[in-house]
């Protein structure tokens, strides 16, 4: 796992080099969005399951999913739904604060387009899921924060289509 | 032999696995120790990008006064490679300073720098000694480069070295 410090040290370290002057400014700017990130995160994790519920109510409640014959159906599956939302949510949120999307390639999207498709779980509800999770975190984080949320949002989505 | 080298981490990333490993969120707490870690980073920023800028010169005046303190030492023996490898690994110091005020951690030091050193260096017959005294150097024209409050915020990264690497 890394951030956005340590991929620029660790890929300047083991060629033996001083940061250069694009890689100082990238870490400046990160520096200088580090007290958004942090405010964002405390609200994200204050706020997980109400995230969750909302997205859920906005993207797939009502639809032919959560009827008998839909994937949702029946309370064990609509409960491993909601289960991979809330790892999606921590680790997008890990991911934000990190300013660095690799802990969700590593912790989430290896290999899972691939379990979903054996398991039967369709890839584009779940990404309308992740979407309507990126719009419920904006309403909540306001705009800036929601923009950087989104990022990892998106990651997400681009990972599994 | 199998090495795993561990990659630098920074608070950041820390935390980060910690919370992970318990599958929660992070902590209001650990949160604010980020925070705070964000209020001084611009800080420990400017003082890297001035030790970056002036390395050469940090690492050739170091050199001088080393060799004024300790003029009987390998590296002003009159050997070329002695020489060459003495002012190389005072720059490779210089850097992991850096890399260690950028993550506001001297752990980067002490993981990558300081960890084995001593008995590399006995190994290879230079006297810890002398070693010591010249990350005394590269400190003290390190420092006298910063304004006074950089200066102090900088000191501590220099003394873990120093402390890493005395005998």
């Amino acid at each position: 796992m890394q951030d956005a410090i340590t991929t620029l040290i660790n890929s300047s370290d083991v060629q033996g080099k001083y940061l250069d002057n694009t890689g100082l400014e990238k870490l400046k700017s990160y520096y200088q969005s580090g007290e958004l990130r942090a405010k964002a995160a405390i609200a994200l994790g204050a706020n997980a399951s109400t995230i969750i519920t909302q997205a859920v109510a906005r993207s797939l409640m009502y639809t032919d999913i959560t009827a008998p014959g839909g994937n949702m159906y029946t309370c064990r599956r609509y409960a491993a739904c909601i289960r991979d939302l809330d790892y999606f949510l921590r680790y997008a949120t890990y991911a934000m604060l990190a300013g660095d999307p690799s802990i969700l390639d590593e912790r989430i999207l290896n290999g899972l387009r691939e379990t979903y498709n054996s398991l039967g779980v369709p890839i584009g509800a779940t990404i309308r899921a992740v979407q309507a999770m990126k719009d419920v975190t904006a309403d909540l984080l306001g705009a800036e924060a929601g923009k950087e949320m989104g990022v990892y949002f998106d990651h997400i989505t681009a990972g599994l289509s | 032999m199998l090495f795993n080298i561990l990659p630098i981490m920074s608070i950041i990333t820390k935390a980060i696995a910690t919370a992970d490993r318990q599958a929660r969120y992070l902590t209001i707490g650990e949160l604010d120790v980020i925070s705070d870690f964000f209020d001084n980073s611009q800080q420990r920023l400017r003082i890297a990008k001035i030790l970056t800028a002036n390395e050469q010169k940090i690492v050739n005046a170091g050199t001088q006064r080393f060799w004024e303190r300790c003029p009987v030492t390998p590296s002003n023996s009159g050997n070329p490679t002695y020489r060459s490898s003495c002012l190389r690994d005072q720059s490779w110091y210089v850097r992991l300073v850096t890399y260690s005020l950028l993550v506001g951690d001297t752990e980067p030091l002490e993981a990558v720098g300081t960890e084995g050193a001593k008995e590399m260096y006995v190994s290879l017959g230079i006297p810890l000694r002398n070693l010591a005294e010249c990350m005394r150097c590269l400190k003290e024209v390190a420092l006298d480069l910063l304004p006074l409050d950089d200066a102090a915020e900088a000191a501590p990264y220099f003394d873990c070295l120093i402390q890493g690497l005395a005998p």
